[in-house]
């Protein structure tokens, strides 16, 4: 029954061969609970063959039925009832729809150590005060948004003196004030106490791009960090080298890049998902990661790009046990990062141009929830 | 962001904008009407701009990929040649010498525009029909809409400032219905684009007597009889190319026959043809991965929501089919997975009477001693556009709009007698 908190439990994070046996076992359990308990997922099983009985070995991972990420957004699918569920989150929705995923109790109660763990692991966690400047959304209860939540949950690894954010909820919506987070940043720069700058990594190169603009350049205060969390989304044409933007941080805020650490992760897959030392996603213990054939969905071996398919037992109230989400990518052995972890590296290379779906024929059929309304 | 007098505005100023917008149009009314001649000057400036490349960057700025490729296949339409054939054919006839003296076309007044987001020049497209018959416009655009048509405005006022007063733009959610509700209030028309809860939502805000004009979602399909041996290619090169996302996209394939078996049969002839056309489009990895996971995508919601329906799923190579035993219009699971349907031709009638207005194009697959008599049938059925199956969305020369002339339904005609 605790199969799930067994493997969040584990203690060597990045052991993946360690913790295969734990891992067949939860997700087993998973699917057995979301079979049981959620009657869409029950109807997919059933169309595609699959049992949890089909899972004997690792390589059976790939035979759970993979659900898009698509799927989320277009239907809300639970495998508990909402008085279980104490938490829902909603993804950020950049292209207008989102998915909306539950959480329960046993989610969260599993997402603490491994989150601590993986906090250690990267140095995270400090005793020492910060101050804390949020490039991204000021979570409230007006929303449900995962990366605000994921933001704010950023702030704790130090205890927080203060909290500036760059985006705050005004008369029902966000109003950015990248300005004042500059300034901010520049009076902090006189503290006694380190600076950690939680950001998204658009904002934080639109920001750094202009200070560098205006003349700025600040030394922060020593152990100054800077976390960055929600990929660069709405702003992927403007993609820019890491290497560049590290240098940028150098220039302008004197922060080194091995100060910089970068956090991945969805609302379907809420793996805490960290850089190494070299910058590399390793996959911790909790998820496994298929990269599947962009045309067949079948999966490749490794060194090969595609979809991106996550698998995890985390979420019971939601089935996200596999989802495939609209990133394309590939994974490479471990060894090749160099950082010392062995546990294969995932790569982000680019996403797929899934967009809404906006069409007459849609609004025709009265699709709710399908198309846009106007 | 809002384009009002030739200007960029950020959003914030919509308050404002819109308090002055009844003096400003009763200023801009008053004074000397806007001529067809200086907006098909503009116009050709504009297309001579466009065929020079100099609007590359733009256009690859803000448009969605493959507008480029959109924009040549329409440029035709935007030419100074046919859009003076278009006015002479659908405002020709209208005014002139009467018995009591003579008949004058002129403007509605202002019109405000909801425009559409599913394809990216069409908020532009229907101010331009506004402003070729006078009409101030007040766009509304959609939430998807990246800057295209703003910058469009810009460029027009650019070329020529005596638009300015002629063109807003304003950048606010459909939830904003207190600003709608002021929008509506001084137009004299409302174009409304869209489904039926945008037209309804429309309705709802429109002041009593004030034009709607409406053009709303359609549906499309395409009638194959006597097929064997007959060109497949286009229409799977039309399916895979448009994903199903226009009016007039083809979502179900309708067979002329009665027999399961026969359906079962095309679509096994047919799913090849279809794997090919989608193999040439989706090139890039990243658009065959959208293609994949739409496919899984159907395939996922054919599982839930037709569970014991006895249909027959046709999976292929980034696409599929899905054959149904009845024999209804209705929408695809788009993204090049296609509906595959029998309707025998005696059934041709009452069945699509089932969704009479809403329907628009039949392309027709079909020996040519049977093709009058078929695109007799289906105009009867309520069809407005009969083309071969290729050109289901290309735009055809004076074609009409869902069967009537737009332009028509911008302006109206003031009687004015003589002598007394």
């Amino acid at each position: 029954m605790l199969s799930r908190q067994k493997l969040f439990w584990l203690s060597r994070v990045y052991d993946l061969p360690g913790s295969d046996a734990r891992f067949l076992r939860a997700v087993r359990d998973n699917c057995a609970y979301h079979i049981r308990h959620c009657p869409e997922y029950r109807l997919i099983c059933e169309a595609e063959g699959f049992s949890p009985g089909c899972l004997n070995t690792m390589d059976d991972l790939e035979k759970i039925p993979v659900l898009p990420t698509l799927f989320f957004k277009r239907r809300h699918v639970f495998s508990m009832p909402e008085w279980r569920t104490p938490m829902k989150v909603t993804s950020s929705g950049t292209s207008g729809s989102f998915s909306r995923v539950s959480f329960d109790w046993g989610c969260i109660f599993a997402e603490i150590p491994m989150v601590l763990r993986l906090g250690f692991r990267h140095e995270l966690v400090s005793p020492k005060p910060a101050h804390y400047v949020v490039l991204g959304y000021k979570p409230g209860k007006q929303d449900k948004m995962g990366v605000a939540r994921t933001m704010f949950g950023l702030t704790h690894f130090a205890p927080p003196l203060s909290r500036t954010y760059a985006l705050r909820w005004r008369n029902g919506a966000y109003v950015p004030d990248l300005d004042g987070s500059v300034k901010q940043l520049g009076r902090l720069a006189r503290s006694p106490f380190p600076v950690r700058i939680v950001a998204f990594p658009s904002y934080l190169w639109f920001g750094l791009s202009r200070m560098e603009e205006l003349g700025m350049s600040v030394r922060l205060p020593k152990a100054s960090k800077i976390l960055l969390a929600g990929g660069w989304k709405q702003h992927y044409a403007q993609e820019v080298d890491k290497n560049t933007l590290y240098a940028l941080a150098k220039r302008v805020l004197g922060v080194g890049e091995e100060n910089i650490h970068e956090f991945f992760g969805a609302v379907e897959h809420p793996i805490f998902f960290n850089t190494c030392k070299r910058h590399h996603f390793h996959i911790p213990a909790y998820s496994r990661v298929i990269i599947r054939d962009v045309h067949t969905l079948k999966p490749l071996p490794m060194g090969e790009v595609g979809l991106v398919n996550l698998i995890t037992p985390l979420v019971k109230a939601t089935p996200v046990t596999s989802v495939i989400t609209d990133d394309l990518g590939c994974l490479t052995p471990g060894e090749v990062c160099g950082c010392g972890l062995k546990s294969p590296c995932l790569t982000i290379l680019g996403r797929a141009g899934l967009n809404d779906i906006t069409t007459c024929a849609a609004g025709a059929a009265e699709l709710l929830g399908k198309g846009e309304a106007f | 962001m809002i384009f009002a007098g030739g200007k960029l505005l950020p959003g914030q100023e919509v308050n404002a904008v819109l308090g002055c917008l009844e003096k400003e149009t009763s200023q801009v009314l008053s004074g000397a009407p806007l001529e067809a001649e200086t907006v098909l000057d503009t116009l050709e400036a504009l297309g001579d701009e466009l065929d020079s490349g100099a609007l590359d960057g733009l256009i690859a700025q803000y448009a969605p990929p493959g507008a480029r490729e959109e924009l040549d296949r329409v440029r035709p339409q935007i030419s100074r040649a046919s859009l003076k054939e278009r006015l002479a054919l659908e405002l020709g006839g209208l005014g002139g010498p009467r018995p009591f003296g003579r008949a004058e076309v002129r403007p509605l007044g202002v019109l405000l525009h909801v425009a559409p987001g599913n394809m990216a020049g069409l908020p532009a497209f229907t101010a331009v029909e506004g402003l070729l018959t006078g009409n101030i416009n007040l766009v509304k655009l959609p939430r998807g809409d990246k800057g295209l048509t703003l910058a469009v405005f810009q460029k027009l006022t650019e070329l020529e400032p005596k638009l300015s007063p002629y063109l807003y733009a304003f950048d606010i959610p459909s939830k904003d219905t207190a600003s709608l509700r002021r929008l509506a209030a001084l137009a004299d028309g409302i174009v409304t684009w869209g489904g039926d809860e945008a037209v309804a939502a429309m309705r709802r805000l429109a002041p009593p007597g004030c034009k709607l004009i409406e053009w709303g979602h359609r549906l499309s399909f395409t009638y194959l009889s006597d097929w064997a041996g007959l060109d497949l290619n286009s229409l799977a090169e039309h399916i895979v190319h448009t994903g199903g996302l226009l009016c007039s996209s083809c979502q179900v394939i309708f067979l002329d026959t009665e027999l399961l078996s026969v359906a079962e049969q095309f679509c096994k002839q047919f799913l090849p043809v279809l794997e090919k056309a989608a193999a040439a489009y989706y090139k890039p990895p990243g658009q065959a991965a959208r293609a994949a996971l739409y496919v899984r995508e159907a395939a996922l919601e054919q599982v839930l929501d037709r569970a014991a329906s006895g249909d027959l799923n046709f999976p292929g190579r980034l696409c599929s089919l899905t054959l149904r035993r009845d024999y209804e219009l209705e929408l695809s699971h788009l993204h090049g997975n296609v509906l595959v349907k029998r309707l025998p031709r005696q059934e041709l009638i009452p069945v699509l009477r089932q969704q009479k207005g809403r329907l628009q194009t039949a392309g027709l697959i079909c020996p040519e001693s049977e093709r009058e008599a078929l695109a007799g049938l289906l105009a009867r059925a309520g069809v407005n556009r009969i083309t071969a199956p290729g050109h289901m969305s290309e735009a055809l020369p004076l074609e009409a709009h869902d069967g009537e002339q737009p332009l028509r339904r911008y302006v109206r005609v003031v009687d004015m007698e003589n002598n007394f």
